[in-house]
């Protein structure tokens, strides 16, 4: 559906949007404009990595994303916006050039450990060791991690953040009903979290970052996206409880 | 002891304007060679902003146009159009922000009206925001090329709700090359 237009967008000038950003990122110094230019240009990326691949061996899909978003943050951190060379033609052979790369270096081994597997491994790990940090029943520990799983699984499946390809796992007409009220829930709570852990839900979930990447994006270091990414799930787990046991 | 900052004389200032209004070739050269000789001249960096603003050279605009909001605070235009510059990039808050020293303005000054009907735009308060834009219209006698703006935003709010996409029909604006507010007797307020 088409958002409803607001009175901010009548007047607001891409061009000139675009502009402010790099200029707070390039002059100011500030890191938070990173992440907007990346969400402004991650399709342009993924446009890139799947035509890159057409001309390639099949390989994994998130592979080749991964590929492009590395080019596409160096591109970002490397671009000088007074040079007069649009971003987009500067950032495409860095782009293009990131995904050959990472088509050439991918061996037997790393084509075992896709960059898919690596990011639930990410994701894992970062459950696991806060759980471990926790007192308690070691059962209760466990559901902890299954539950801040399950709604990983939830936010890759969900409109927002999961993107048009995910299929919808409900096994029975209520079961598809109350699985999608969940996401609309987890949507809502998401837009309450602080800032930093919103944006590495989305940044992990929505373009399928690892945590690297996240912290590259953010300025962090990759143990404090590991840690927001648990604080973000474990707060979601709570606000949702009452509503996924209904 | 503060030293009176050196100001580009009204004399060579106009020659400038109408080296610029007669469309000069060199028009950014020659204010950037002004600015290295009045450094602290407000006016100039306002007007090398509005000409890099125009041209979309957005980036340096910005810059040059704080700099003029922060040698010539009361310089009101320039305060103004830099509100506006941050509106139309989307930095609402900061927006606002610049534009609250305007409020000491007079009651019916069109730069307020503009103001108070750009505020309730930015809030979706769409009835609010036409009467408040029309009101500054209306008062404003000074500055045309912003008349025109502020009705293409009231024509854009109108259209709102239609199928066709309101920024397909241009610009919203044009207010960045402002040459003509700086006419004889409105460089300063």
């Amino acid at each position: 559906m088409k958002a409803l237009r607001r009175g901010l967008d009548l007047v607001v000038r891409p061009e000139r949007a675009e502009a402010l950003l790099w200029s707070r990122l390039r002059f100011d110094k500030r890191d938070d404009a990173r992440e907007p230019l990346f969400d402004r240009y991650a399709p342009f990326a993924r446009k890139l990595a799947v035509r890159v691949r057409a001309h390639s061996q099949p390989e994994n899909r998130s592979d080749a994303e991964q590929w492009a978003y590395s080019g596409l943050l160096q591109a970002i951190d490397a671009f000088d916006p007074l040079r007069g060379a649009p971003f987009p033609a500067f950032a495409k052979p860095r782009i293009i050039g990131s995904v050959r790369d990472g088509l050439s270096r991918l061996g037997e081994m790393a084509a075992q450990s896709s960059a898919e597997r690596r990011r639930r491994q990410e994701r894992l790990r970062s459950l696991k060791s806060r759980a471990a940090e926790a007192d308690g029943d070691p059962v209760e520990r466990l559901g902890t991690i299954a539950a801040g799983l399950a709604i990983g699984l939830m936010l890759e499946g969900s409109g927002m953040i999961g993107g048009e390809d995910c299929a919808d796992p409900g096994p029975s007409p209520y079961d598809s009903l109350a699985w999608r009220e969940t996401q609309a829930r987890l949507e809502v709570e998401i837009g309450r979290l602080p800032a930093p852990e919103a944006t590495v839900l989305r940044q992990h979930y929505l373009h399928g970052l690892a945590f690297a990447q996240v912290a590259d994006l953010m300025g962090l270091s990759r143990g404090r996206i590991s840690q927001l990414h648990h604080s973000a799930l474990a707060k979601l787990r709570l606000r949702l409880k009452g509503g996924l046991h209904r | 002891m503060m030293t009176q900052a050196r100001l580009c004389d009204d004399g060579t200032f106009r020659e400038l304007m109408s080296a610029l209004e007669a469309g000069a070739s060199d028009d950014i050269e020659r204010t950037d060679r002004l600015i290295r000789e009045f450094p602290d001249d407000g006016r100039l960096h306002f007007l090398r902003g509005s000409m890099l603003a125009g041209i979309g050279r957005s980036i340096e605009a910005l810059p040059a146009l704080r700099k003029a909001v922060e040698l010539a605070p009361d310089l009101v235009i320039a305060r103004f159009q830099l509100g506006f510059f941050l509106l139309t990039s989307g930095d609402a808050a900061e927006a606002l922000s610049v534009w609250g020293h305007l409020a000491l303005l007079e009651d019916g000054h069109y730069l307020r009206s503009f103001v108070a009907g750009l505020t309730h735009l930015i809030r979706d308060e769409f009835g609010d925001a036409v009467h408040y834009l029309r009101e500054g219209i209306a008062a404003n006698r000074d500055n045309p090329p912003l008349n025109r703006d502020m009705a293409l935003i009231i024509d854009q709010v109108q259209k709102l709700g239609e199928a066709s996409d309101p920024m397909a029909s241009g610009d919203v604006s044009a207010t960045s090359l402002l040459l003509g507010q700086f006419a004889p007797g409105r460089t300063t307020h």
